[in-house]
């Protein structure tokens, strides 16, 4: 008998995953639910092409528009999931219909993080995940209005970069003492912290918003520190949280998203978990990572939809992004959370680098600016998780690809 | 029938090697994968990066940007973001130099 695998979440790690189902010669069901009425579109324009209104929403589909017809996924668009009966085997959408499958993918990525700041539900207060958010962005910008940015992550030097470059004046308060700390440290966040202030953004480090303020439309943002600043809008970028809840009795564990295996498996028979949901155990790092970036979804959906098909993959690939800001290209490859030491090839001053995170004489992790193929040609060194003499990295007459044992890999 | 315009001395360009010309106005990027010459648009077509200043994997560019993958000989995305293929050239040796047709 034919059998049905449903796929929850309609975005990057979902559409791939689809198709992928199809392109390994999956003959039963697909079907494909998202939350969002458009089918899976990229994301990463939504913050800086697609804001500036120099990409169409089009161009940043993940299939043309005829591709699930074509390859009989059945879609359900703008339907949220609100529950899985794993012992039924049953999603439920909207609280009322009923899907069975037989094998089920979760990728319902992320929500952005709730914040509770007096005046938030004023008109003009925006947070930025869908094209719909981007959309309400985008008809704020106009050259000489002022905006503040909200938090100084990836979403919040984004937003800034691309408000700058449209003219838009901009003020950015974040809780730390330089942009994307968290991620990078003290030193590379000041580097972008130069980038952004050469570009004419006005930074508030070590402040928070205590209240956004105004008569129905928000008009001035009063700061913990006892500051107001103007504006004509906002845009909050505080992070985001998986989206989980319609797996709540279904035995499959949620800590930190949805809990899987190398397999991409949650132990739960049928279910498996792809994307920025995935909380999933990653062999070249030993330990259980989730990552919430596009190259993570791009690849894991695929993986998930070859191990429904039991195809026993592990899932080892590196993680990598990269962000654009205003005229650089930032990329970083590995995953760390703590280092020993910050090895700089390059010049942190020209920016132009790339920074290797070190622990335990291992490099985890490797940040560029400006220097991307520099970055590629470290991965090997990253996913080798060997020891590496520190000063080997920095010396530029050393090819970085030559500083891992194992085969080059992707 | 396409005009060739020399673009540089032979051993300049060794085996492994990509690099950029300006040929009337398009950069174009040329690649020499084990003595054979590729050329193509220089300029990605996902965010216009500098396709020379990639690395060259047998017959793969990589953008340094963004990671897309384009074959050499043919212009076609191996790898996205990018979704559009790059323009291709020919390529010939005439006396010692290297030329593309424009």
């Amino acid at each position: 008998m034919s059998e049905t695998f449903v796929i929850v979440g309609a975005s990057l790690a979902g559409g791939w995953a689809a198709a992928t189902l199809r392109q390994e010669g999956f003959d039963g069901r697909v079907i494909l639910i998202g939350a969002e009425p458009q089918p899976p579109y990229e994301r990463p324009p939504l913050s800086k092409e697609y804001l500036r209104g120099e990409f169409s929403f089009e161009g940043a589909l993940v299939q043309p528009p005829d591709f699930y017809e074509e390859n009989d996924i059945e879609t359900r668009f703008g339907v949220r999931a609100t529950r899985v009966d794993a012992t039924e085997k049953v999603v439920e959408l909207d609280g009322s219909e009923h899907v069975a499958y037989d094998k089920l993918l979760i990728a319902t990525g992320g929500r952005n993080r709730r914040f509770t700041t007096p005046g938030v539900g004023l008109e003009g207060v925006y947070d930025l995940r869908t094209v719909a958010d981007s959309d309400r962005i985008r008809a704020e910008i106009a050259p000489g209005r002022k905006a503040v940015v909200v938090g100084m992550g990836f979403i919040g030097s984004e937003v800034a970069s691309s408000l700058r470059r449209s003219g838009v004046d901009v003020v950015v308060v974040d809780r730390n003492r330089v942009p994307l700390r968290r991620v990078f440290g003290e030193e590379v966040g000041r580097v972008i912290q130069g980038i952004h202030r050469d570009h004419g953004t006005s930074m508030i480090f070590e402040d928070t918003v205590a209240a956004f303020e105004g008569a129905g439309r928000v008009g001035r943002v009063a700061t913990a520190r006892g500051r107001s600043i103007e504006c004509d809008f906002v845009v909050v970028g505080l992070g985001t949280e998986p989206v989980t809840d319609l797996l709540a009795g279904t035995g499959v564990r949620i800590d930190n998203g949805v809990v899987v295996d190398e397999y991409l498996w949650t132990g739960v028979e049928g279910i498996y978990a792809a994307g920025d949901v995935a909380n999933h155990y990653h062999p070249v790092f030993g330990r259980r990572i989730r990552v919430e970036h596009w190259q993570n979804a791009l690849k894991q959906g695929p993986a998930a939809a070859r191990n429904m098909l039991e195809k026993d993959e592990p899932y080892e690939d590196i993680p990598w992004f990269w962000s654009n800001q205003y005229e650089y290209n930032l990329q970083y490859a590995g995953f760390h959370t703590e280092w020993d030491e910050l090895i700089v090839r390059g010049s942190l001053d020209e920016r132009n680098f790339v920074a290797f995170y070190r622990k335990d004489k291992r490099v985890l992790a490797a940040v560029a600016v400006n220097r991307g193929k520099d970055l590629r040609r470290s991965m090997p060194l990253i996913k080798a998780q060997e020891p590496v003499d520190a000063a080997k990295p920095c010396d530029l007459d050393v090819d970085l690809r030559s500083l891992a044992s194992v085969a080059r890999t992707r | 029938m396409a005009e060739f315009v020399s673009i540089s001395r032979l051993e300049d360009l060794g085996e492994g090697d990509i690099r950029a010309f300006d040929v009337r106005g398009t950069k174009i990027a040329v690649a020499n994968v084990d003595g054979t010459f590729y050329a193509f648009d220089d300029t990605c077509t996902h965010m216009g990066c500098s396709l020379a200043g990639g690395d060259l994997e047998e017959t793969t560019v990589i953008c340094p940007c963004h990671g897309s993958e384009f074959d050499v000989t043919s212009g076609a995305v191996l790898q996205g973001p990018a979704r559009e293929p790059v323009e291709t050239y020919e390529t010939r040796v005439e006396g010692g130099s290297l030329e593309v047709s424009s």
